[in-house]
């Protein structure tokens, strides 16, 4: 047997491995489906996650700013407490223990998986972006407020105008991070019964007793995802970086 | 125009200002100097609440600023203050920098703001930098903008903490000029400032303070010429 024949064998080999992973029986379906959920799932636990990231941080330095030498307010004590308890739960803990959790104990009868894996994934999420916007809004110097405050403009109008926009633009690549890992971060939902990219992966691994294109398939399929994000990111951030120009 | 009454500020143990009574009338141009540390920054932003006293009361044009019932932003809308550091926003143009107060407070419309930013910008020679960012600008053009942009809230009183420390020497004429002016208008200033020649010159009244203290004041060629206390009179002899 000459080289060619072998090369020629092989490739036909691979040809039959793939049309059976990815083509027979309307499979490029379940991906296309896996791959939907996967999106939706992201999406769904980003926005949550943002909402509460941002309400933490925001509660956390309102709290920590207070005027020295008048009285704390006790509201904003409790709940600046009930925050630290949540970043400090959630950080603590391994994401695949928490979906665990929210799957099989507090949601164990609720049979939408993919819902509870994005609720899951969100309230993770929210605490790592309240860290991350928390250290934004410190980042931001205190003489930004000082001005913001001199001029007769309240707290509220002063982080909205002055404080969110600077710190943002200072956590971006933190913040774009977090999201390529919540992104990433998804395919553990498959541990719930979560019908996503690596469910439908496995699912056709097992039919097929081929598991090795399946998996690769769906990890370009990420890597694929994870360089247009990427790509978004560095386009963000550099027209945020406008006002910088000398 | 201000009452300080007693006015004590403590950081933890450390007491920076000590019963300081001072009062300032319209129209002065009050001028504070002093060794570093010796309370005069701590003392002007005790004036607007950027610090808040720990003792002592301040009366703005008959309210008590110091009274935590006291809606502080309304009393900071009548008092522009300017920075060492310039403090303008670097995420807005001039011109935004400018208008965000008035209209944000509902001082004035957006376009009103416009034409105002437009007036003061033109005054303080700088008109073509108004869609320009902050980081685009020299130091003495910064701060230039700091004052106008504190002038757009139209306030009744400036204060200003160490206006050209930070800027590079060619550069503090030119800050100098534009407070020079304002003064000749008759605003009333409280000015912290190492510039002997700028209190000497713009100054109705010198006050020197020393840990925490006024130690000695005066009208500016006397308190120049014959300085009465031995602090003063050290600390003239190291700076002039």
């Amino acid at each position: 047997m000459d080289l060619w024949t072998v090369i020629a064998e092989k490739w036909m080999e691979f040809g039959a491995k793939f049309s059976t992973a990815f083509i027979e029986g309307g499979r490029w379906k379940l991906y296309l489906k896996g791959l939907a959920s996967t999106l939706e799932l992201t999406v769904i636990a980003l926005v949550l996650g943002t909402v509460l990231g941002v309400a933490v941080a925001v509660i956390r330095s309102a709290h920590d700013q207070q005027r020295v030498g008048r009285k704390k307010n006790p509201v904003l004590s409790v709940i600046n407490g009930i925050c630290k308890v949540y970043t400090t739960v959630i950080r603590g803990t391994p994401m695949m223990v928490q979906l665990l959790i929210w799957g099989y104990v507090i949601f164990a009868t609720s049979r939408n998986h993919t819902m509870v894996g994005a609720l899951g994934l969100g309230i993770n999420s929210g605490a790592y972006v309240a860290e991350i916007v928390r250290g934004g809004l410190m980042s931001v110097d205190v003489g930004q407020t000082e001005a913001g405050r001199s001029l007769g403009l309240g707290y509220v109008d002063t982080m909205r105008f002055i404080v969110i926009p600077q710190a943002f633009k200072n956590i971006l690549p933190a913040l774009g991070n977090e999201f390529i890992t919540l992104f990433k971060d998804t395919s553990l939902v498959s541990a719930i019964g979560g019908a996503e990219l690596v469910y439908y992966a496995k699912a056709v691994g097992t039919k097929t007793y081929d598991v090795m294109l399946p998996y690769i398939g769906i990890a370009v399929m990420y890597l694929v995802f994870v360089l247009i994000l990427t790509w978004l990111q560095g386009k963000l951030e550099r027209r945020m970086r406008q006002s910088d120009r000398h | 125009m201000i009452d300080i009454k007693n006015l004590s500020k403590s950081f933890g143990d450390h007491l920076v200002l000590d019963d300081i009574s001072e009062h300032i009338a319209p129209g002065e141009k009050v001028v504070v100097i002093g060794p570093s540390g010796s309370g005069k920054s701590t003392f002007l932003r005790c004036l607007n609440l950027l610090e808040t006293p720990t003792g002592g009361s301040i009366t703005f044009d008959g309210v008590e600023i110091t009274d935590p019932k006291c809606d502080i932003n309304l009393i900071r809308r009548q008092m522009g203050m300017v920075f060492q550091h310039f403090n303008l926003f670097p995420n807005m143009t001039i011109r935004k920098n400018i208008t965000l107060a008035p209209v944000r407070t509902g001082l004035m419309k957006q376009e009103q703001a416009d034409e105002e930013a437009t007036r003061l910008l033109q005054r303080v020679n700088l008109l073509d930098k108004a869609d320009a960012y902050p980081a685009q600008l020299s130091g003495g053009q910064k701060q230039r903008i700091a004052i106008v942009r504190a002038l757009a809230m139209k306030p009744k009183l400036m204060l200003f903490d160490e206006p050209t420390s930070a800027l590079d020497p060619e550069m503090v004429g030119e800050v100098l000029e534009v407070m020079k002016e304002l003064a000749d208008e008759g605003m009333t200033m409280v000015v912290v400032t190492h510039e002997m020649g700028f209190a000497r010159e713009v100054g109705t009244r010198v006050l020197f303070m020393d840990g925490g203290h006024i130690i000695e004041q005066n009208e500016p060629h006397a308190f120049f010429a014959n300085p009465k206390e031995q602090r003063t009179i050290d600390f003239l002899s190291k700076v002039l």
